[in-house]
């Protein structure tokens, strides 16, 4: 069953990202947009993105520490639609 | 406030700050003020590996091939290296162990020290196969002009604050007198120089080396120095567990979850904690016009290498609160880096040494209904 959420990145266009493939990070790519990232697994924290509204879910517990107001999108899924800063 | 082994009284570790309280007596885990550390610990071990497992036989064929402009590259950049880790192997231990107050980031400090030793083993490995004897690379490290003045840059503040800590645990708080000069003993003077120093341990570790491991992986990109590449490769995954736990105890500081003092220290001193990235980043540019002073190589020159550390200095700022100061480096300049970078994208046969995430021990032992889906009778 898919579980489509609109995702809007740095104030472009919707983006439609379904939470059951893969995360957000991987998503984000499918939609051929330039990614930071180190390490994939939630452990270096370089992917660490704004979330402006919304709520994502983690697949893996983030080893990064996570500031308030961020998001670590290697290792979490939407669970709403995303307003993010990349 | 003298330092001792095994301190008698009865503490408690839940309550205590993360340095400078009461030192550390029972190593137990079962209880945790910031179990983040046990978990860097877990994921740290489960990283291990030894330099010996690494073939690097075939690099000193294409050693012979490079230019001498990227035999300088080259070398410069694993002397460098090998001051790094010189440096992170012994002095999170003398700095941070007699001032830490909690078992979990106690041991967190050693287990980070001693990987740290495992790298500089395996620059001995690298270059013992290179060279017949290696020893002019690493007396080098401590003539080379270029190379001190990093050296300097990164071990004053450490130097700093262990003397400050030797003072106050000898004689106390107050002034103290030694050879002529006169020191004015605080335990929030401690505290401000451990602040500045974790800032730069964080520089160090989060950008400083991150510099050398693109010139590492500029080679590989062209199918050069491989086994080199393997090894740097899982140099640079710890790395980037060691440079979550110092963003980790900057974060902790500064949203006053752990000592209010320190919360203040962060206030007070984030001007210089900033100089202290910029700094850094001053001096990696320096370092790369050093690197590429004879000519540049395929795929990495000067002004790329450049980029690259305002690149990673904006990421690695914003991770501990600060604003990315180079506004115009938002893209990656060496995508092909976080290739390198991925943990876990070298997925083959466990007895393999390529394999870089083989976790002994680990059994999944969660079942649901949806893990046999896949399975007909």
């Amino acid at each position: 069953m898919t579980k489509t959420f609109k995702v809007k990145v740095n104030g472009g266009p919707e983006l439609a990202v379904d939470a059951t493939e893969g995360t957000l990070l991987e998503a984000l790519e499918k939609h051929q947009l330039e990614m930071h990232y180190h390490c994939r697994s939630g452990f270096c924290g370089a992917c660490r993105t704004k979330l402006n509204s919304g709520q994502v879910r983690y697949t893996t517990e983030p080893l990064a520490y996570v500031r308030k107001g961020d998001i670590l999108p290697c290792c979490c899924v939407p669970e709403s639609d995303l307003d993010i800063e990349h | 406030m003298s330092y001792s082994t095994f301190n008698q009284e009865q503490t408690n570790p839940l309550t205590e700050p993360m340095f400078l309280g009461n030192s550390v007596n029972v190593a137990r885990y079962d209880q945790q003020k910031h179990s983040i550390f046990e978990k860097l610990i877990e994921k740290q071990i489960s990283f291990f590996w030894r330099p010996e497992e690494i073939d690097v036989s075939r690099d000193r064929v294409d050693f012979n091939k490079l230019t001498d402009s990227e035999k300088h590259v080259f070398i410069s950049n694993l002397k460098y290296q090998t001051l790094l880790d010189s440096i992170q192997g012994r002095s999170p231990n003398i700095a941070l162990l007699p001032i830490v107050s909690i078992p979990e980031l106690e041991t967190w400090i050693e287990t980070w020290s001693f990987f740290e030793t495992i790298h500089s083993r395996s620059y001995t490995h690298i270059l013992r196969n290179l060279f017949t004897d290696p020893s002019e690379v690493f007396e080098d490290i401590v003539i080379n002009e270029q190379i001190k003045i990093r050296a300097n840059d990164i071990s004053q503040y450490y130097d700093d604050l262990i003397f400050y800590t030797q003072l106050w645990q000898t004689h106390g708080e107050g002034e103290v007198t030694v050879d002529g000069e006169t020191y004015n003993v605080t335990q929030r003077e401690i505290k401000k120089k451990l602040f500045l120093c974790i800032n730069s341990v964080n520089a160090l570790e989060a950008i400083r080396f991150y510099v050398s491991f693109a010139c590492t992986f500029a080679f590989a990109e062209r199918e050069l120095m491989e086994g080199n590449a393997k090894i740097i490769k899982l140099i640079a995954r710890d790395e980037n567990v060691h440079l979550t736990s110092t963003q980790h105890i900057l974060n902790l500081w500064q949203y006053g979850e752990d000592d209010p003092e320190m919360k203040e220290i962060a206030e007070e001193l984030r001007d210089e904690a900033y100089e202290i990235f910029m700094t850094a980043v001053k001096q990696e540019k320096q370092w790369a016009h050093y690197l590429f002073k004879d000519g540049s190589m395929i795929g990495l020159n000067e002004s790329m290498l450049c980029q690259y550390v305002e690149y990673i200095a904006n990421l690695r700022m914003q991770a501990i609160g600060f604003d990315a100061p180079f506004e115009n480096m938002r893209s990656n300049p060496l995508p092909w880096m976080n290739k390198y970078l991925v943990s876990d994208n070298v997925q083959v046969a466990p007895q393999e040494a390529e394999i870089t995430s083989y976790l002994v021990g680990q059994i999944d032992s969660e079942v649901n209904a949806s893990d046999l889906g896949d399975f007909d009778l």
